[in-house]
């Protein structure tokens, strides 16, 4: 069921919510969207946050040798983008990663569907912008907030306006779609070469500083590390030369080594292992980029050309 | 506040035994009985030193035993240090698939060895191990790991040696590991295991192959920068799996055509 709310119902809805959840939401704090702890509905932005909001399932750096835990987190205003990739990401380590399933369990992500095409985003690549998984899903247009929840969630909904169209996310999601175009993937685990200059072209610009991991939503590797506080997991990047290293040698001495893997995990090997592709479009690994190389050419490059 | 279950925790127990094999490779034996079949690995860890994926070197039932060559931190922290407590999780990983096949020949350079003393005393306790042949490659004599059991299995199945450089007391064979592959190829309808060095594996493979073994017999223990053993640290993959998750053992003809199975 789809309902139909004011602004109003919004700020009714989030205080239904905050009875049993602590209420993060997107909002603009210096200049920057970020997520913090909100009290009221008119708080959130609808804007696309600085960074996505990976760290509310998997820290930055904690200790394991800790209990994992959570509390009851409620996230309003994530972008569809984002959240698709925690849906991604719970399809290796979900039910693995102790830290990670726990908070994935007890954190309600509220997701806006945006209505323009972020610049760079190519989300319609990957079915995006309107979700299929979700927890409840929120689409703004002019002064209506169309809501949909799953099943876990359908009980905030009861009693606000069910919709009289009950088609709104189909019909956005085609308008989009068909405003916005998409990239089309082409069977890229198939297309994409071993040996293709694209991994010594972007080597030669690369500066190795794991942004592109940092931002992303679906890029899940972790450090392993004790220090003298206990032992850390800690947010990884494949970009890195240690990633790989062994007693008996490193299988990725080279920058063009780790970009290829880098490309070959999201659009291959996941694929293979999977069934799907370790990428929504969100663009942050290309906005984050500071030296501009863009996972857009991977898609699109020519590669019976070489 | 909800918590769940720590995978990542550790069980903390001493070794009842120690033992220099060589000048860098020693055995630790706790009392813990081997809960693994030949294979599978545990994760060892020292409390701010690290962890350290360690395959199981005793056969199910038998107390829990690891042979380690000391290069990494971890792994030179326990042989400095031999009375302090070791972290254990696993075990991890698959296991050697002997049981149905033919004939085995399992190929081991280095420190590859202690997977296959595993998979002897696994074969040993079913009474199959006639249908084993263990081909052991040592750099020198000086580096000859299980020197006991080796005259022990010399006598209970089919155990050939053979050291890349030897010394004068050596009266054995000298020369790699792959120039043993052409006196087993009689076996050739079998299985080969191969555990060791990636260059070693490489060429065994090669050698393998080249005696009538098919790649789809061809078993390999890979090893990789495995940091959590539980398919979420994401540094241990080959092509499309997680080495920790779907091997460290794989069927050769499964991964031959991934440009980094060997490094």
């Amino acid at each position: 069921m789809i309902y139909e709310l004011t602004e109003e119902d919004m700020e009714r809805l989030l205080q239904k919510i905050a009875e049993e959840y602590d209420v993060f939401g997107s909002k603009e704090e210096l200049g920057e969207v970020v997520f913090s702890k909100i009290s009221s509905f008119s708080e959130v932005s609808e804007k696309k946050s600085s960074y996505s909001p990976k760290d509310f399932l998997i820290k930055r750096s904690e200790n394991i040798l800790e209990i994992p835990r959570a509390e009851k987190k409620a996230v309003i205003g994530v972008k569809s983008c984002d959240l698709r990739g925690f849906y991604l990401m719970d399809l290796q380590i979900l039910n693995k990663d102790p830290f990670y399933t726990v908070r994935r369990q007890n954190t309600l992500f509220i997701n806006f569907v945006c209505t323009e095409m972020c610049p760079g985003g190519f989300c319609t690549s990957f079915g995006g912008p309107v979700l299929d998984d979700y927890d409840i899903q929120v689409l703004h247009i002019g002064q209506s907030y169309f809501v949909e929840a799953d099943p876990r969630y359908e009980r905030y909904l009861a009693g606000f306006r069910p919709a009289s169209d009950q088609d709104v996310f189909v019909k956005h999601s085609k308008e989009f779609n068909r405003k916005y175009g998409k990239i089309e993937l082409n069977g890229i685990e198939k297309r994409m070469k071993w040996s293709s200059k694209l991994w010594t072209e972007f080597a030669n610009y690369c500066i190795s500083c794991g942004a592109c991991n940092y931002s992303c939503p679906t890029c899940y590797c972790i450090d392993v590390y004790d220090d003298e506080t206990g032992r850390k997991k800690e947010w990884d990047s494949c970009i890195l030369e240690g990633f790989t290293k062994t007693a008996a040698g490193n299988v990725r001495p080279d920058l063009s080594d780790r970009l290829r893997q880098r490309f070959y995990h999201k659009f291959k090997y996941y694929k293979l292992s999977k069934g799907e592709y370790l990428c929504t479009g969100c663009n942050r690994c290309v906005d984050d980029c500071p030296v501009d190389i863009d996972i857009k050419e991977v898609i699109t490059h020519d590669y019976d050309k070489e | 506040m909800i918590t769940i279950k720590n995978e990542y925790l550790p069980e903390k127990m001493k070794p009842i035994r120690f033992r220099m094999e060589t000048d860098d490779t020693y055995t630790i034996v706790f009392s813990k009985r081997t809960m693994s079949h030949a294979g599978q690995f545990y994760m060892l860890s020292v409390d701010g030193v690290g962890e350290s994926p360690i395959s199981v070197a005793s056969g199910f039932g038998n107390p829990l035993t690891f042979s380690i060559k000391a290069v990494g931190s971890v792994t030179k922290y326990i042989m400095d240090h031999r009375d302090s407590a070791i972290g254990l999780r696993g075990p991890y990983g698959n296991t050697w698939p002997w049981k149905g096949a033919d004939h085995i020949v399992a190929i081991a350079g280095g420190i590859g060895i202690p997977p296959i003393k595993a998979l002897i005393e696994d074969m040993e306790s079913e009474g199959n191990l006639s249908d084993l042949t263990v081909l052991y490659g040592a750099r020198s004599p000086k580096d000859i790991v299980y020197k006991n059991e080796i005259e022990a299995w010399k006598k209970e199945l089919d155990f050939r040696i053979t050291v890349d450089n030897g010394d004068p007391s050596w009266k054995g064979k000298v020369g790699v590991v792959t120039t043993l592959i052409p006196g087993v190829e009689r076996f050739k309808n079998g299985s080969a295991f191969v555990i060791g060095p990636p260059i070693m594996m490489k060429f065994s493979v090669q050698e393998l192959i080249k005696h009538g073994f098919s790649p789809e017999n061809i078993y390999l223990s890979l090893e990789r920068r495995m940091e959590c053993g539980i398919g979420v640290c994401g540094h241990c993959n080959i092509g499309q799996w997680y080495v920790c998750e779907s091997g460290p053992i794989f069927r050769y003809s499964d991964v031959m055509n991934e440009p980094e199975v060997f490094l």
